[in-house]
């Protein structure tokens, strides 16, 4: 039973590296967050000598906080339902018809992802100004940002549409139903769960994404990301950008596990939850 | 001093005890055959010997040496999966000469070996394709072929004709035991189909969760079954209790049965004990006088009838050459001394 | 009747495939005629290559080359050379397994800029990396560790960020390999070295392939991770795009982005091929 023994050991190593490389980043960010201004926090000391929210409620009322959480959290559910919209008829042509060229519609659907995003961001803000369309920050973010996650979108609802049986639509058919039926019947049950994880990853996506919101926003919109970039930039407090990152972080984090679940119902083959 | 010796092999996965104390001689050139329902341990039992899995008690012998604690790839034997498990990157010829590599053999050697097992099986068109683009049973063939070059002192065949359509399997059937007899190798074959183990084996292993319930030629199985497990699972026979009355010394004895007092061979059962009892299908001698029943279900099979019939209450299945015995007839039949066999005791 | 089909086909390509082919359609095509001087937004548009001799001639861009493939290619090999052991490790699950594979994954659930901070946060000057070296007598004095010349720093986050994207997809690829197809290595007679060599490694050289180009064009076009954590003595291409940009040299920011599309391109191309190369298995 050596192989026990190694896994043991193996085990214990990972445990140990990720103590260092999660747990204690994030504990000295909490805490962090929770300097109180009155006394700094200094180098000869394990824990603040004063703890308290006054960072969260001062950056709460006295920074662009507040703002930046209603762009980025009204881009992004903006974003995840466009990014749905254009993203069906495509998925339900790859998944449902045979056609010469259709390997390679799937993989040009991967365009976005391979081209950097500073150079959509720069570009794209490039063809804005040639349009004259550069005021409508807000609205060419949620653009760029609908078609940049297509690639997420088109690949989950292709597999949806793939698992959509047809044996299922014939017998529906067979007994008669009309096609509002069929299509409530076959389809709805095969894609919900699809376009719930769409309109999730989408969502996460959209809230994280920085090159789009920094190049073509600033300065007027500001989102969470581009504010923790200001942040950790030219105006540097740490306890405010313990605070920011806590923000953009902790909330993630539960949308992607519960992502994780719809994407194993939605895709077996596609989800990480494998190993 | 045979070539695979398997003594008291026990394996138990947590609680769940799924090999019993199995032990086994194979000679050198024999061909046994491990037979019984999925999940009995078959499996278990080959990859103990090829080395995949430990045992938890017992030991396994080749060619004289205790090989139990030693890893696969160190193992003398080769072992033929049932999914064919070819290397799907590498060419047939690749595919054959990948152990042969690994022992390091010269280029001519390996050369020699791969063009003699590639003639023999017929692959010699095949060898530059890849596995995927090869037909069910030529895939078979190369999977039998990566085994046969590497010459082991023991072939072992996990159910690999378990993929192949019934018309292709008799046929690899036949091909597999001709190709056996001419390197003159030492095999284990493993299937769940009696009629395949009855065909092609030396000697049969049947197994039944995880014991050997009886290893002995095909003939012997099928003629004097030792349980009531394995009279039941090669050919059907019909199984029920008796209880021995008196022998008559002359070589005879009289059993009652739920369908009445039978004559049977004297086995040396003392008077008073309970038995099971087994009698096959095809024994029942329909038409002559004795018991009487009723045909509750009639199944044609071509050369012979298969009949359900009601004695006393209970079903047993007689077979018959005649077709003239329809549902819900009243026949008469009899069954001879020799052909009633003794089994366990009851309780 | 066909006809009608590729019709409907077309349009129903038309809002996803269609949209995304004339975004990034147009982005590149601009990025290459700014490139050229056309499209100016402000002052004359006129074909001229001065903007490619301009900006190539400058050391910065030169520096930014290098600097970009040096991260870039660093980045990919070390989340590749981390992932593959670990991926053959989790292969087969055992008890504790999901555990440990959620936990190496965490930091996909981590934005980048969060990394960042984080990782500035424990290497400051007075942060816990210098307090513990110090407690520890290693190091007489703190160091200063941010922005380091060799760019260590970005070459941690990037890893950090990238390794358990490379897992998810080499975990991926080695658990496709059947159970039969490695016993059967191993019963004619591969040890494990053997077995990684001649099996493993060239059935899962596609996954490993992906993961490698796509950590590549990540890392090369960085821009947060180098400027926060980075070298001030250099850029990295995004950054001096971006910069370009800023100082409304849309031109010279295109002849950048040009550029990095080209590496990114020619880039992957080449650690494609060495990947196969290294990797592939066949028996000669
Ligand atoms: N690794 C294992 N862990 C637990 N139980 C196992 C394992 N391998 C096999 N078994 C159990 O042992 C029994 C015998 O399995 P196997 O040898 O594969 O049967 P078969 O005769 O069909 O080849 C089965 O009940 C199976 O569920
Ligand atoms: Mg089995």
């Amino acid at each position: 039973m050596t192989r026990a023994r190694l896994n043991k050991i193996l085990m214990s190593l990972v445990i140990g590296a990720a103590f260092l490389w999660l747990l204690i980043p994030f504990t000295m960010a909490v805490l962090w967050s929770l300097v109180d201004p009155s006394e700094p926090w200094t180098a000869d000391q394990l824990l603040p000598p004063a703890m308290s929210f006054y960072r969260w409620t001062d950056m709460w009322q006295n920074s662009s906080l507040k703002p930046a959480l209603v762009t980025s959290y009204a881009l992004a559910p903006t974003a995840a339902v466009l990014t749905l919209c254009l993203a069906l008829p495509t998925a339900y042509a790859l998944g449902r018809y045979e056609f010469p060229g259709r390997e390679l519609a799937k993989t040009l659907c991967l365009l976005p992802l391979v081209v950097p995003a500073f150079i959509t961001a720069i570009f794209f803000s490039s063809i804005l100004f040639q349009l004259g369309l550069a005021g409508n920050r807000f609205a060419a973010i949620v653009f760029a940002h609908a078609v940049l996650f297509l690639p997420y979108a088109i690949r989950i609802l292709t597999v949806s549409f793939e698992q959509v049986r047809q044996d299922h639509i014939d017998a529906a058919r067979d007994l008669g139903a009309t096609p509002l039926a069929r299509f409530r019947v076959a389809f709805v049950p095969a894609l919900k769960p699809g376009i719930s994880a769409t309109l999730l990853i989408v969502f996460i996506q959209s809230i994280e994404e920085f090159a789009i919101a920094f190049i073509i926003g600033s300065p007027d919109v500001v989102t969470i990301p581009t504010l923790l970039y200001s942040a950790l930039g030219q105006d540097f407090v740490r306890p405010n950008a313990a605070v920011l990152s806590l923000i953009l972080v902790v909330p993630n984090v539960f949308l992607m596990l519960i992502l994780e679940r719809l994407m194993k119902s939605a895709n077996p083959a596609l989800s990480s939850g494998k190993g | 001093m045979g070539a695979i010796r398997i003594s008291g092999v026990t394996k138990s996965f947590g609680e769940f005890q799924a090999l019993s104390s199995i032990s086994l001689e194979v000679a050198q050139g024999e061909f046994v055959t491990l037979l019984g329902p999925s999940g009995c341990g078959k499996t278990t039992l080959l990859k103990i010997i090829s080395g995949f899995i430990e045992p938890t008690d017992g030991q396994i012998e080749i060619g004289g040496e205790n090989v139990t604690r030693l890893p696969p790839e160190q193992r003398d034997t080769a072992l033929c999966f049932q999914s064919y498990a070819l290397f799907p990157h590498l060419t047939v010829r690749e595919n054959l000469e990948f152990g042969l590599r690994q022992k390091k053999l010269g280029r001519d050697e390996i050369a020699s070996r791969v063009r003699d097992v590639s003639t023999k099986l017929e692959l010699a068109a095949q060898m530059d394709k890849l596995p995927n683009q090869l037909s069910g049973g030529q895939q078979q063939r190369v999977s039998l072929g990566r085994a046969l070059v590497m010459r082991p002192s023991v072939i072992l065949f996990d159910e690999p004709l378990s993929n192949l359509d019934a018309k292709l399997r008799d046929q690899v059937r036949i091909e597999i035991r001709r190709i056996q007899k001419d390197y003159d190798l030492t095999a284990i074959y493993v299937t769940h189909d009696q009629a395949e183990a009855l065909a092609m084996s030396d000697r049969v292993v049947v197994l039944n969760q995880g014991r050997a319930e009886q290893i002995d030629t095909p003939e012997r199985l099928y003629a004097a079954p030792a349980t009531s497990f394995v009279a039941d699972f090669i050919g059907s026979a019909n199984v029920m209790e008796g209880t021995v009355l008196s022998a008559d010394g002359a070589g005879l004895c009289t059993v009652e049965t739920p369908i009445g007092v039978l004559e049977a061979k004297d086995a040396g059962v003392p008077p008073g004990a309970i038995r099971r009892l087994s009698w096959r299908p095809e024994k029942a001698q329909i038409g002559e006088p004795g018991l009487t029943a009723t045909v509750t279900h009639r199944a044609f099979q071509g050369h012979f009838t298969d009949l359900t019939v009601d004695t006393g209450g209970t079903l047993y299945r007689v077979q018959t050459g005649r077709d003239d015995i329809r549902e819900g007839d009243g026949i008469t039949f009899a069954l001879r001394p020799a052909d009633i066999v003794f089994l366990e005791a009851v309780g | 009747m066909t006809l009608r089909r590729a019709a409907t086909i077309l349009l129903l390509l038309m809002p996803g495939l269609g949209l995304i082919l004339a975004l990034i359609g147009a982005v590149v095509y601009i990025a290459v005629a700014q490139s050229f001087g056309l499209y100016s937004l402000m002052g004359e548009s006129a074909f001229s290559l001065a903007f490619w001799s301009d900006t190539m001639g400058k050391k910065a861009f030169d520096k930014a080359v290098r600097y970009s493939i040096y991260v870039g290619v660093l980045s990919a090999i070390f989340s590749v050379i981390l992932a593959y052991p670990l991926a053959i490790w989790l292969r087969k699950p055992f008890a504790g397994s999901v555990t440990i594979g959620a936990v190496l994954k965490a930091p996909l659930l981590v934005h980048g800029l969060v990394a960042a901070f984080l990782y500035i946060n424990i290497i400051s000057y007075n942060g816990l990396l210098n307090q513990v070296m110090q407690g520890l007598g290693i190091w007489d004095g703190p160091k200063r560790l941010q922005n380091d010349r060799n760019a260590i720093g970005v070459l941690i986050l990037q890893t950090w960020k990238n390794m358990p994207f490379a897992l998810l997809l080499l975990t991926g690829a080695v658990q496709a390999i059947s159970d039969d197809v490695l016993d059967a290595a191993r019963d004619l007679g591969a040890g494990s070295w053997a077995r990684f060599r001649k099996v493993i490694a060239p059935l899962t050289v596609s996954g490993l392939q992906a993961a490698m180009v796509i950590i590549f064009i990540g890392a090369l076009a960085d821009f947060s991770f180098q400027t926060i954590a980075g070298p001030t003595n250099r850029q990295s291409l995004a950054q001096l795009m971006v910069n370009f940009k800023g100082r409304g040299d849309w031109h010279s920011a295109a002849v950048v982005g040009v550029s990095m599309m080209a590496i990114a391109l020619i880039g992957s191309a080449l650690l494609a091929v060495a990947a196969r190369m290294i990797m592939r298995g066949r028996l000669k």
